[in-house]
């Protein structure tokens, strides 16, 4: 498409909802999450006003660190629920005990979708540390992880995903590339 | 009071509320004061006990859910005292045992050991239903009122350290297995 074609919108651009942010939505539903914890950023609020819009049963908690939210997301689970947890590659870093102590120790599944920084297309030289992280600390903590590499791969990678989890009572990583979430030359975060 | 005054008043008080209790000493005096199944001894992840409470208070509006939290576990997660606000799930009543140390690794004090006010500090981020009981008689005031006007709750009991003498079992998935069958709930929860 071109786009020369959409000039008059430009608000409309900014707040409309990507693609793989809507099948991602339409995946974690699919996947039997009804209930979202995050911390949130650019790329993962697409993911909110997607579910917002076409998920509206699914309830979106806000936690102030990202730690947090890996114990609220636990406690969801232990009360029935399927919780899915939304968070940034650098708040990843704070949750690391948490994930290993609580959810790896306990057998308590999360769907975890982090957007990341740090990886190609990044602008900001403190979030690439963490970000080179993620894969080596997953690893290390036994959490598997996958990246949604191209668009239309994205249901089939979190539906994949979350029933790993749910089915074996595992947490599991959605690695959202930046080469996904953000237009080539976007220095938004 | 000691905290196992606390700990033992407060179990003596409950019927079928899931309670989730911090790692280390304040796990150990609820083990100590009668094994439930329905007590969910966590042995890590310090600090979170809070959020995990709310997450189960979330998700079972029709439980009241009980979390036994420590001082020190607290003031590592304070921003769980706002996100219990802002939820304000009437159905969760956090009891925060407050003896001002870290009493599992040595009894090195806390910041409640000098200025910090937990309730104070519950207060301010939007928690409208507190307390700090300082004996027996207060906590069990405390308790009753938490039974008659919804929550959020918070209540700060000011106790001194015990000394545990025994641990809850540490197979941390029968922990979880057990404690979710009492909710009634299948743990391999299949898509």
């Amino acid at each position: 498409m071109s786009q020369t074609d959409d000039h008059s919108g430009s608000d409309a651009q900014v707040h409309a909802v990507p693609r793989w942010a809507t099948l991602v939505a339409d995946a974690l539903w699919a996947g039997g999450c009804r209930e979202v914890v995050y911390v949130p950023d650019n790329p993962l609020s697409s993911i909110l006003t997607a579910l917002a819009a076409n998920h509206p049963e699914v309830r979106a908690t806000l936690a102030t660190r990202e730690e947090e939210a890996v114990g609220i997301a636990a406690g969801l689970y232990l009360g029935g629920a399927k919780p899915a947890l939304l968070m940034q590659s650098s708040g990843l870093g704070n949750t690391l005990n948490a994930v290993g102590s609580l959810l790896v120790a306990f057998q308590i599944p999360v769907v975890m979708i982090v957007s990341m920084r740090g990886d190609p297309g990044e602008w900001n030289s403190a979030q690439v540390p963490m970000g080179r992280a993620v894969a080596p600390v997953l690893d290390a903590l036994g959490v598997q992880h996958l990246s949604i590499d191209r668009e239309d791969e994205a249901g089939e990678v979190v539906v994949s995903l979350a029933q790993l989890a749910f089915g074996t009572r595992l947490p599991v990583a959605c690695l959202l590339p930046r080469r996904l979430t953000v237009p080539v030359g976007g220095g938004r975060s | 009071m000691t905290r196992f005054d606390a700990i033992d008043l407060t179990r003596r008080t409950l019927t079928d509320e899931p309670v989730v209790v911090s790692l280390g000493h304040p796990a150990y005096e609820l083990f100590a004061a009668g094994d439930r199944t329905l007590n969910f001894y966590t042995w890590g992840s310090m600090g979170l006990t809070s959020s995990i409470a709310l997450g189960l208070a979330l998700a079972r509006p029709d439980r009241r859910v009980v979390a036994l939290d420590g001082d020190g576990s607290l003031l590592m997660n304070l921003g769980s005292l706002a996100t219990i606000a802002a939820c304000a799930p009437p159905n969760l009543f956090l009891l925060v045992l407050d003896n001002g140390q870290y009493g599992t690794t040595g009894g090195q004090p806390t910041a409640t050991a000098g200025d910090a006010d937990l309730e104070a500090a519950a207060r301010a981020m939007g928690v409208r239903q507190t307390a700090t009981v300082r004996d027996a008689q207060q906590l069990e005031l405390a308790l009753d009122a938490s039974r008659q006007s919804p929550g959020p709750w918070v209540v700060v009991a000011k106790v001194d350290e015990s000394a545990p003498t025994v641990k809850p079992p540490l197979d941390c998935v029968d922990i979880k297995n057990r404690f979710m069958a009492a909710l009634n709930l299948e743990a391999d929860s299949r898509p």
